[in-house]
């Protein structure tokens, strides 16, 4: 933390409070039946998408989840056009073709969120594999629920990534439940850094909801990798406050569970804490920070309705190289 | 003042039937209190007040279709006139 200076210090904070308040705003439009497919709330899982972006070079590549709003908007890009592509509108960041879980713009290394448990390590990783074949001097992240941490496909990532010593950082973006099932129930061992090793990489477990312990943790892993030493396991133990997707009823836990999640471990609540204690702003400042994001996330909402709907006559453009001529 | 509304679920949901109203227009309603239930193509479905305070017109009647989105009614705090 020693070498935290003030803008950094604010433009993680103000990350976090742009991803919490279009989380919540796209949640209750989504009840109002305003985002076609649903969608799914990273509220509570901030800190992991802006520690590991923050800690990243812009043309990394990552491959992510079906939860993946948070780590596009820390990927850096805006409000409005991760909005308008919940609508499916022609201004959104896939052109109205992804909608929520599809969120991808792989000309700038976001290879996507998608709906299969555990794709994104195996994405990552061959995203890594050529890196390392062109030579690049840049990174992959894979980021896996704790879900995709029992299916076979990301183990098998993980050993490639380990014999090759490619490029990678599997991130576990684990907020502890695979839709209903609690993590605890259903991993063998107990602790998955631990089984992590197993292949050969270093695999830390750590805290998730403090944003400068995921930073610090992926700086170190993303040298590792640029200077050819390999991959690295990070499980970040953190929470979601909302139910898998929206409008899920949520029987699986208890309200006070989550109470205390919210109340004593929110990623944002203890950041601004060192914001202030740090003399980088002060409550008023912190308070004039959420308002202008407050008025961010209404501006892209507003875009998002205003823009246009993708033309029909370009459902063409995206399905292939525009090399086969496929035509309506 | 909140509005309860027939939230849209799945992916494909367009209209819900208003199964039954259990609070009148000028009843006291709590915060948790079973408003109205509804009935989807998958499941019923209660509506409960996130507010306490007393509830407004029925803007829909019993058995009939409501559009998913749209307010069914509202809670009003005091003071507030629908």
């Amino acid at each position: 933390m020693s070498n935290l200076d003030k803008s950094t210090a604010l433009s993680l904070l103000r990350q976090m409070m742009v991803i919490r308040d279009f989380e919540e705003t796209a949640d209750k439009l989504c009840l109002r039946g305003k985002v076609p497919g649903g969608m799914h709330n990273s509220s509570g899982q901030e800190a992991v998408a802006v520690g590991t972006l923050s800690a990243i070079a812009k043309d990394d590549v990552i491959a992510t989840t079906h939860r993946s709003h948070h780590h596009t908007l820390a990927k850096g890009y805006s409000a409005k056009s991760v909005m308008a592509e919940l609508f499916t509108k022609a201004t959104g960041i896939s052109h109205g073709r992804g909608g929520s879980m599809h969120l991808a713009e792989v000309t700038e290394g976001h290879f996507g969120g998608n709906g299969i448990v555990g794709a994104g390590v195996g994405i990552a990783m061959g995203a890594a594999l050529g890196i390392q074949h062109i030579g690049d001097k840049k990174i992959a992240v894979g980021f896996v629920g704790d879900g995709g941490m029992n299916t076979g496909r990301t183990w098998e990532s993980i050993n490639m990534a380990s014999i090759w010593k490619l490029p990678l950082i599997i991130l576990v973006d684990n907020n502890q439940y695979a839709v209903e099932t609690f993590v605890g129930r259903v991993t063998g061992g107990g602790d998955l850094a631990k089984r992590a090793s197993g292949f050969g990489l270093p695999a830390y477990n750590i805290d998730g909801q403090d944003v400068l312990e995921v930073r610090k943790y992926v700086t170190e892993a993303r040298e590792r990798a640029l200077a050819g030493e390999g991959p690295t396991f990070i499980n970040a133990l953190t929470y979601r406050y909302y139910g898998h997707n929206v409008g899920e009823k949520g029987q699986y836990r208890t309200q006070e569970e989550i109470a205390q999640w919210r109340t004593t471990q929110d990623p944002i609540d203890k950041f601004t804490g060192v914001v202030i204690s740090s003399g980088f702003a002060t409550q008023a400042e912190v308070d004039e920070l959420r308002a202008s994001v407050r008025k961010e996330i209404d501006e892209a909402v507003a875009y998002a309705e205003s823009s246009p709907e993708p033309e029909i006559a370009s459902i063409t453009q995206g399905v292939d190289s525009g090399k086969l001529g496929v035509q309506l | 003042m909140e509005e309860i509304f027939v939230p849209a679920l799945g992916m494909a949901m367009d209209n819900a039937m208003l199964l039954e109203w259990l609070k009148q227009p000028g009843d006291t309603v709590n915060a948790g209190d079973v408003v109205a239930v509804i009935e989807t193509d998958k499941t019923t479905l209660d509506l409960p007040a996130e507010t306490s305070g007393v509830l407004g017109k029925h803007r829909y009647a019993a058995n009939e279709e409501v559009p998913a989105g749209n307010t069914i009614a509202v809670v009003l705090a005091p003071g507030e006139v629908e």
